[in-house]
């Protein structure tokens, strides 16, 4: 105690990327395509860029290739617009599903080494909320690498970060944003492997950190997702875009929460209750299985809320089933072994012959930092913040809208990272900023305050109690009262979390420090969830209010937060982009303001 | 169902501020289903918050949780404990760091200095074969994917390389020789000359003895050993001589 926290070093580059995965990297990839030998930094919390969350992803990427007779681009942005709730921006629909098979050939042509057909062209397969001719069939429009297609990416773009001389800073965090006036200057970097922290000055930065799962008890996230890129952006004074649109996968693996993918449905899995009743029959009569992903969550909590799901006697959580049993051995094999392969791993269960159980687990924040179509900042609904870009899950757009498509993530993260970086190039004829204020002062506020905590609270304990409050009142079903409950008692969590005390006091390597941190992070986006979701008094996509069941016109919109100090909050709305429909070109009927049935 | 089991787990730890090194013990109850890392997650909880631990995905996809268990270098985060107790039939457990890289904190290693030697072998294609369709992707028949497919799932968790008894003579390690024998396989790769110096040079193939420990220890189960084998024979068709042309 009484060390002086102080900013050891300063360094200048051309860009600094925050978050070293798939969206970050694609950035500086980009970059280095138009200028090669550019200085680049790329800060990542893992202990190598391979280890980003994006290596996870499983089943796919979206891409409608132009030679296939049956697909059309504007299919895609009818079912992510249809599947968004009506809530994404079609701006945004457009220039990334324009541009989504031009970005698989990259990859392709950059080393991927996705799964490929007989003519030895790239397989494609269905997946959920993508059809054909605007519902009428499924669509084969999945392009992937067996079971691991999100490793597919994430090699690719490390193995071109590395071969384009990208220097990372590894296990390490962006703890404050510097700016200079309208412009952002870089960020103050907290090194852990060292215990330093460094003042980076960039003439671009781009946050792409991901998501934030670790917000909820049971989710498909890294261990490292804990929304920062989110708190860094709140605590900066900048808001956040719908933050209440939380997607849960309706698939976790009981208990750890690892994904079973939508693959699993696509090759025809079957989900059952208790009763073995095939129950997704009532709930979307067409698309059974293959419905977008916030209906058969819901569908999977209501079978368990109604009492027909199974309780799994060592994790105590209730479940329902997935049937695997009867597909073929090739199948298994060939298909989906790594998926397949989880339930042996990881419950002990052959899905060959044995029902293997699921349930909905936290999967994908769709709202985050929210940005132009250039994958710029804003600062408000029309200000774009100088040099500032966000891209990824940490990112809103808004692609998604209030609910995401499968495969459409992995698409996001490598279009707008390309975007943002062709768009970058323009800021890069200027100088370096000094950024105003004292760079590391906001930082040592908040770090000195963790070292110096001497009360008798857990860390711990208060991050499970936030993940226990979130998934009961924050989840999947909310009402009024459990989100004014929330909100409550996460001001509380935050009060008990002043007197958090950290067992070791050394700045090297100490992961009690970086939780804290963390729980910060974590106790500033639960906040402005609740809040958000309380605002919206409808259902929308993944939002789910009981008190309010129907989606309504007048919520057809964004919510922007902003809270520059804690629990202090500001609401305001952004429109949602409309410009399919409004400009009246081929099928603009189809892109109104729709039912959501499937 | 639910059985769960007293454990004694004997844990390295390094701590760097003082430069000092100790074994330390817990003892601590886990149902049957925990994984190891949820373990090292339960100690942190409820006895020691100090303890440093790596992982990220902790579903065996990132390979940041290896550690050694009783010697054996594996994955904390697909290591169910009732599958310890009947793989090593005990319930003490020494954990340690994995030996590729120095030690941050306890089982903590550098992960970015043992990721050098995989950066050496240059994973990524030196330089593009021509694409006869120009704007499109290349045909890669599923029959040549075939052939290493199985050595694109490689994780890089460096168990191979912690049992890899030619690692500490300067041999980049069975991983990274792995992802240059892919190129050398891709029929997207056009600079085979610069890989075979690669592969063959003072640290490469020829540094493996052939122990196989790299197959045997793989997470992934992937047969590294056969990839090594067949590029010391410079067999990079893949050893199916019916499919050669």
């Amino acid at each position: 105690m009484g060390k002086k926290l102080r900013i050891s070093s300063k360094t200048e580059c051309d860009a600094l990327i925050i978050g070293a995965g798939g969206a970050g990297l694609r950035f500086g990839v980009e970059l280095l395509e138009h200028k090669p030998g550019l200085k680049i930094v790329a800060v990542t919390k893992v202990g190598h860029p391979q280890k980003s969350h994006t290596n996870t992803a499983q089943g796919g990427l979206a891409a409608v290739d132009p030679e296939d007779p049956f697909d059309d681009p504007v299919y895609h942005m009818f079912d992510t617009w249809k599947g968004s709730d009506c809530s994404a921006d079609q701006n945004i629909i457009k220039k990334i599903v324009e541009s989504a098979w031009e970005q698989v050939i990259w990859l392709e042509n950059h080393g991927m080494h996705f799964s490929r057909n007989e003519e030895g062209r790239l397989s494609k397969r269905t997946f959920g909320g993508h059809t054909v001719r605007f519902g009428e069939a499924s669509a084969f429009r999945a392009i992937y690498e067996a079971d691991r297609t999100g490793k597919g990416i994430m090699d690719t773009l490390w193995f071109e970060a590395l071969k384009g001389g990208i220097s990372f800073l590894n296990q390490s965090v962006a703890t404050e944003l510097l700016f200079k006036g309208n412009r952002c200057a870089g960020a103050v970097i907290f090194n852990q492997k060292n215990g330093k922290f460094v003042t980076v000055l960039s003439k671009v930065t781009v946050l792409a950190t991901g998501g934030s799962g670790q917000l909820y008890r049971v989710t498909t996230n890294c261990r490292q997702n804990t929304g920062d890129g989110v708190g860094l952006t709140l605590r900066a004074g900048l808001p956040v875009m719908d933050p209440e649109a939380v997607q849960f996968h309706p698939t976790g693996i009981v208990g750890p929460g690892i994904l079973a993918s939508e693959t699993l449905r696509s090759v025809g899995g079957i989900l059952r209750n208790k009763d073995l009743e095939p129950f997704m029959e009532r709930y979307a009569p067409a698309m059974k299985e293959l419905a977008p992903r916030d209906l058969v969550a819901r569908a999977i909590e209501n079978e368990i809320r109604e009492g027909r799901g199974v309780v799994n006697p060592d994790h105590k959580i209730e479940h329902v089933w997935i049937d695997l049993r009867h597909l073929s051995d090739y199948v298994h094999d060939v298909q989906i072994p790594e998926v397949s392969g989880f339930f042996k791993k990881f419950v002990n269960l052959n899905p060959k012959k044995d029902l293997c159980p699921v349930r909905p687990s936290n999967h994908y924040h769709m709202g985050g930092i929210p940005t132009d179509e250039f994958g710029r900042v804003m600062a408000d609904k029309r200000r774009p913040i100088d040099s500032l870009f966000a891209v990824g899950e940490c990112a809103s757009a808004s692609f998604h809208g209030f609910n995401r498509l499968g495969t459409n993530s992995l698409l996001e993260l490598i279009t707008m990272g390309k975007f943002a970086g062709q768009k970058a190039l323009e800021y890069l004829d200027q100088g370096v900023e000094s950024p105003e204020g004292k760079p590391g002062e906001k930082t040592f506020g908040l770090f000195s305050q963790f070292l110096e905590a001497n009360g008798k609270e857990s860390v711990f304990t208060l991050r499970r109690e936030l993940q226990s409050l979130m998934t009961e009142k924050v989840g999947i079903y909310r009402r009024a009262s459990g989100l004014e409950e929330a909100m409550e008692r996460i001001r509380e969590l935050r009060e008990r979390a002043i007197h958090a005390p950290i067992e070791n006091k050394s700045l090297l390597m100490n992961q009690e420090l970086i939780l804290r941190w963390e729980l910060e992070n974590l106790l500033w986006l639960a906040f402005a969830t609740a809040r958000a979701a309380l605002e919206r008094k409808e259902s929308r996509g993944a939002h789910f209010r009981e008190d309010y069941p129907e989606r309504r016109d007048e919520y057809h919109h964004h919510t922007l937060v902003r809270m520059e100090r804690f629990g202090r909050l500001e609401i305001s709305s952004r429109p949602i982009d409309m410009s399919l429909y409004n400009k009246k070109g081929a099928h603009w009927e189809r892109f109104g303001i729709l039912e959501r049935k499937y | 169902m639910a059985q769960s089991y007293k454990l004694r787990l004997e844990i390295s730890r390094w701590d760097p501020d003082r430069s000092k090194g100790w074994v330390q013990g817990y003892e601590i109850e886990a149902g049957g289903i925990l994984r190891f890392t949820d373990v090292f997650r339960k100690i942190n909880e409820e006895l020691d918050p100090t303890l440093a631990w790596n992982s990220s995905c902790e579903h065996a996809q990132c390979g940041t949780c290896s550690v050694l268990i009783n010697g054996r270098a594996m994955l904390a985060c697909e290591l169910l404990v009732e599958n310890a107790v009947a793989q090593f039939g005990t319930t003490r457990f020494k954990i340690s760091p994995i030996g590729v890289a120095p030690v941050v904190r306890d089982l903590v290693v550098d992960l970015e200095h043992a990721y050098e030697r995989v950066h050496r072998s240059k994973p990524y294609v030196i330089k593009r074969v021509e694409n006869p369709l120009k704007g499109g992707e290349y045909r890669v028949s599923p029959r040549t994917l075939d052939r290493y497919v199985e050595a694109t799932r490689c994780i890089n968790c460096f168990c191979c390389a912690a049992v890899c008894i030619s690692s500490n003579k300067g041999f980049l390690g069975p991983n990274a020789m792995l992802a240059s024998i892919v190129r050398m396989m891709d029929p997207r790769e056009g600079e085979k000359k610069e890989r075979l110096k690669l592969l063959y040079s003072e640290r490469g193939l020829y540094r493996c003895h052939t122990s196989k420990g790299c197959s045997h220890v793989c997470p992934k189960g992937i047969d590294v050993a056969h990839f090594l084998a067949l590029a010391k024979q410079g067999d990079f068709q893949g050893g199916r001589p019916a499919e050669r042309r």
